[in-house]
């Protein structure tokens, strides 16, 4: 099989994009730190990057089949290092998210379980064919979600978590979920939502609040949302080259989650509809090579990465610009951070394998 | 390819595909949503986000302009600013605020809870310490806190302390002016705020500073001088002491620029230490106070009988000995007088003698006089808080108040009018409204004499009534009431005046207490000063002795005699002491002494000869002859005389006479008196010592003049004079 697989069908256009916003992440990386204690976090990334590009082409030779085929293992190991990191994870601010690595690397296994879990709802759906939905199906599907979602609750890593629920959206829309069942659904989580609330941790309320009435505690929870506004309005249409309120410290976190904001900032809104253009060209171009995937399960992995992407994309930026309440959910491609960069790449790498097997059988 | 995708079933397919489309679509309209966002955001509320960016990362704080300076008529600064360190905190960069709060305070010696309450209260910024001194300011820094930081900002420094504190005024922590010229002039004073822009992170690190420059504020000449304030003070304060008054004003005024020279009120305050300012020291007695000026105020009644020609200064009035009924009410004056004279009536403060002129006048002309000579109306000087006096139109007259207003009851005046009185009749005539502001001028623009000419004046009375009003007032101080006011050297005139202080509680006037006031002018021919005094209550052992005459009247003689000595106002009265030496050489200097007659002599008081006064030509020569003999003595001159001239009398041709042969006998001494003219001081007493003569040195710079004269033949050992100047 692999002698038909050839790089020449690479999606060298996509990898174009991706590349261009990486680019841009790492300029505003750099002025968003390089008076701070976070100097040079740029060059990390561009390291990051880097590792990630090699992992996206090694990704890319292993075809997606094989790892189909496996994916059971694949999904165990999963659920074995969430468990790992319940027990033995690094706590930092209150949340274990990450193993310590003998070497000193730090691990976020949350973001390499939604790789597993694309895979995991792309070969469920795929084996089922094509036949209609029956409740046992979508509960099942649900589970196969539900159970890693659960374990990072548990850390608690709500936006992580969350971002394990379109996978399993995209699976079910594109699996035959018919309408009907799709308003079961969302009725009875809209019913179960009040006791959801119970669950949440105080800190979570009150991003919930803050963003319902973000005026009312601008200096306590609704302050990140606040400063991020008045940077994104302060940047006009073609931008404050000071850059002030990312400079200055007042923007949060300026590097990661509201790197969006930072770049507003610094590029009005000029710069901000051409990053928004640019993630858009990218996610029509992943969704045509999900239509142009060799299979069903083809379809399925593409979209499932579709899915993620545009999930973190549309939380992130809305979150930025205050439609969504804050979570803890990055900007990919554009926000620092290893594990987020690696995902990515990985889940490049996989659309690429699934691209470059369009024409193979 | 598409095999397998097409070993799908082709509904699922195609349906597949339209979710696609509806997920693209979904995708589009939520980055659609997001851009139309970034429009509102970005485009419609820029300006809203700009300003509430800038204003969480810039503190603006307003750095207070460097506040204009205060000079004296000849550039010495009666107040000025000065740099110092503020501290300030924020609190939200101390890790213990309670700890860092009490070290600041042990330093400035403030109370340490209140500070504390302060800074707890506010997160970013606190003041500490408001305009420290330095050492306060070093011993802060040296403690090298966190979070806390050094602003400098301009304190109001007052060099000369309470000299003319009402009239200069002071001015609060905030530079802002609370009384006085601080006050009326603070717009001017203060000038154009700057703004710093301190950026702001969000954690309260300042970094970074924009700075617009404030615009200084303009400085302001007053008419004062400060020798002369000095003098009034001083002289004040003596009087104060002696007298035990309440309250004591002195003013010291140009008659004919209406500039005033000095301005001194008593009690007054250090406006240095603003914390010790009590409300009742702030006031200006000279704008603020009104007061019954009782007999100065026959100036007003008799210049105006004059002006109308309705009497003569040498008409007889019959005082009816004490006592005059008007409109059925009788009044008794303060003694018996019997048939005097206009002059007389105004020398001696004759109350029936008064009240018949102001019968003869009339009220309306009477009213029209009192007001022409700004009574009853603001004189317009820039001070703030001047009050108009009290004046009532005539139709509020009752039947008898034309006899109290024409010995000043009745109506209330302030020490600067009353002053104005007095200055009209020493300016020919023309009332001149006061000025205490000479000059505005820039920040940066040099500090130049302003040439002065006086904005508002009105002509009162003739040039020839006030030449008459001139003389009786002469005669007031040389045998009336007055006599305590007679300079050494200077003609002099005025009018005392004694008030009996309206009580309140008994609604009757106090017999004990007085508001005693002496205004008048020095020389009389050619005023120069003139000078008011005016003593609320003062304590003597003896009613009388409690009288203008005999309280402010010395008050005038003391600070008149020092300030025209000061101008170099030249003498039109034989001298007494050495320093009459100094006048003879003057008037005769190139002549040969040893022609010296008692004609010659008496040319030297040209003055005097031209406007014969025969008593006080007399009282100089009866000086000059004390103070001739004693340079001959081998003691050095006595300080100069004080005492009244001696009294006029027959004798007083045989002592004029007798002062021709002292002359000669100071010819006949042993040393011959080099030159000091032109002799550094120094060089000076080097020279003298040579000779054997003992120096007196009066001033400083380069020998100007002296006295005796070069050549004259002295005693060995003889003191004499050399003026030093620059």
């Amino acid at each position: 099989m692999s002698r038909y697989i050839s790089f020449r069908d690479f999606d060298w256009v996509l990898l174009g994009f991706i590349l261009v916003i990486c680019c841009l992440g790492v300029m505003e990386i750099h002025s968003a730190t390089v008076h701070t204690k976070f100097a040079g976090a740029h060059l990390r990334q561009v390291y990051w990057i880097l590792g990630g590009l090699a992992c996206m082409f090694a990704m890319s030779l292993v075809s997606y089949q094989i790892l189909l085929e496996r994916i059971h293992w694949f999904y165990i190991v999963a659920l074995a290092s969430l468990i790992t990191v319940l027990l033995f994870g690094q706590k930092y601010l209150g949340a274990r998210r990450w193993v310590k690595l003998p070497g000193g690397a730090h691990f976020q296994p949350s973001e390499w379980v939604k790789l597993i879990l694309i895979l995991a709802v792309a070969k469920y759906f795929a084996d089922l064919h094509d036949k209609e939905l029956s409740w046992s199906d979508i509960i099942k599907a649900g589970a196969i979600a539900g159970v890693p979602m659960l374990m990072v609750l548990r850390q608690p890593d709500l936006g992580t978590a969350l971002t394990y629920l379109p996978i399993a959206v995209m699976g079910l829309f594109l699996g035959g979920l018919r309408f009907k069942q799709a308003a079961v659904i969302v009725l009875s989580g809209a019913l179960l939502l009040p006791l959801g609330w119970h669950v949440l941790k105080p800190y979570q309320r009150d991003r919930l609040t803050s963003f319902m009435h973000p005026e009312a505690d601008s200096q306590g929870s609704g302050y990140q949302v606040n400063q991020s506004l008045i940077a994104i309005g302060s940047g006009g249409i073609w931008g404050n080259s000071e850059g002030s309120q990312t400079h200055l410290a007042f923007l949060p976190v300026p590097q990661t989650d509201f790197i969006f904001a930072a770049f507003a900032e610094e590029h009005g809104f000029v710069g901000a509809l051409g990053v928004m253009l640019l993630y858009f060209i990218v996610l029509m171009r992943l969704t045509q090579n999900a239509q142009t995937a060799p299979d069903r399960a083809g379809t399925f992995v593409v979209m499932g990465v579709v899915a993620v992407l545009s999930f973190h994309i549309l939380v992130n930026i809305g979150m930025v610009v205050g439609f969504m309440p804050v979570t803890g959910i990055p900007l990919p491609l554009m926000s620092y951070g290893g594990s987020s960069v690696l995902f990515m790449f990985l889940a490049l790498g996989i659309v690429m394998n699934v691209r470059m097997r369009r024409f193979v059988n | 390819m598409f095999v397998k995708g097409l070993s799908m079933s082709g509904t699922s397919s195609q349906r597949n595909n339209l979710r696609l489309y509806v997920l693209g679509a979904i995708l589009f309209l939520w980055c659609t949503a997001i851009c139309l966002r970034l429009v509102y955001l970005q485009v419609f509320r820029y300006g809203d986000f700009q300003q509430r960016a800038q204003h969480q990362q810039q503190r603006t704080t307003e750095v207070a302009a460097k506040r204009g300076l205060i000079y004296d008529r000849a550039g010495r600064e009666l107040a000025m600013s000065i740099m110092v360190d503020s501290v300030f905190a924020v609190p939200s960069e101390i890790p213990d605020l309670a700890q860092t709060v009490s070290l600041v305070s042990h330093v400035t010696k403030s109370d340490a809870r209140e500070v504390l309450a302060k800074c707890k209260a506010a997160r970013t910024f606190c003041w500490v310490a408001r305009k420290t001194d330095a050492e306060t300011a070093a011993r802060i820094r040296a403690l090298n806190l966190r979070g806390i930081y050094f602003q400098k900002e301009s304190k109001r420094f007052y060099p000369k302390r309470d000299l003319a504190a009402q009239v200069i005024g002071y001015v609060g922590t905030d530079d802002e002016g609370l009384s006085g010229i601080e006050r009326g002039y603070d717009e001017k004073l203060r000038g154009k705020p700057g703004r710093m822009s301190i950026s702001v992170d969000a954690r309260r690190k300042y970094f970074g500073s924009v700075e617009k420059q404030p615009e200084a504020g303009e400085n302001i000449v007053l008419t004062i001088d400060e020798k002369i304030q000095y003098i009034a003070e001083r002289e004040l304060d003596v009087a104060m002491q002696q007298t035990h008054a309440r309250t004591g004003t002195v003013l010291v005024e140009n008659p004919h620029t209406g500039e005033i020279l000095a301005l001194a009120n008593r009690p007054t305050f250090n406006p240095n230490d603003t914390h010790a300012i009590s409300p009742d020291v702030l006031k200006d007695h000279a704008v603020s106070d009104v007061f019954e000026p009782g007999s100065t105020f026959k100036l007003v009644t008799i210049a105006a009988a004059l002006d109308e020609k309705l009497t003569r200064p040498n008409e007889m009035f019959d005082c009816q000995n004490g006592s005059i009924v008007i409109n059925g009410l009788r009044i008794h004056d303060h003694k018996s007088f019997g048939v005097l004279s206009v002059g007389d009536i105004l020398a001696h403060s004759s109350d029936v003698g008064a009240i018949k002129i102001a019968l003869r006048l009339g009220e309306d002309r009477f009213y029209k006089y009192i007001r022409a000579f700004g009574f009853g109306q603001q004189t317009g000087i820039e001070l703030p808080a001047e009050t108009r006096g009290l004046t009532k139109p005539v139709n509020r007259w009752s039947k008898v108040s034309i006899g109290a207003i024409s010995m000043g009851q009745e109506i209330g005046v302030t020490p600067l009018q009353l002053a104005g009185l007095v200055s009209t009749m020493a300016n020919d005539g023309v009332w001149v409204a006061p000025r205490i502001v000479a000059a505005t001028s820039g920040p940066r623009s040099k500090l130049q004499t302003v040439e002065f000419r006086p904005v508002t004046e009105r002509r009162v009375i003739a040039p020839f009534t006030a030449a008459q009003m001139k003389q009786m007032m002469e005669g007031v101080v040389l045998h009336g009431t007055g006599r305590n006011a007679n300079l050494d050297g200077y003609s002099a005139a005025g009018k005392t005046g004694t008030a009996q202080k309206f009580d309140p509680v008994t609604g009757k006037y106090s017999h004990t207490k007085f508001v005693a006031s002496f205004a008048g002018f020095a020389p009389v021919n050619n005023p120069a000063v003139v000078v008011a005094v005016i003593l609320d209550s003062p304590v003597a052992q003896h009613v009388y002795l409690q009288e203008g005459g005999w309280t402010a009247a010395p008050v005038f003689k003391r600070v008149a005699q020092q300030v025209l000595e000061y101008l170099h106002t030249p003498h039109d009265v034989e001298l007494p002491a050495s320093r009459q030496l100094l006048m003879a050489r003057r008037q005769v200097k190139d002549q040969d002494l040893e022609e010296a007659s008692p004609d010659r002599l008496g040319d030297s008081v040209e003055v005097a000869d031209a406007n014969p006064k025969p008593g006080q030509l007399v009282a100089g020569s009866g000086v000059v002859q004390a103070a001739l003999r004693q340079p001959l003595s081998s003691e050095p001159p006595t300080q100069p005389n004080t005492e009244p001239a001696p009294a006029s009398g027959p004798g007083s041709s045989d002592q004029a006479a007798t002062s021709g042969t002292v002359v000669l006998e100071v010819e006949q001494g042993g040393i011959v008196v080099p030159s000091f003219v032109g002799k550094s001081v120094r060089s000076a007493i080097e020279s003298a010592q040579d000779s054997g003569l003992d120096l007196d040195a009066v001033g400083s710079g380069v020998a100007r003049e002296q006295s005796p004269v070069a050549g004259t033949h002295v005693a060995a050992g003889a003191r004499v004079t050399v003026r030093f100047g620059r």
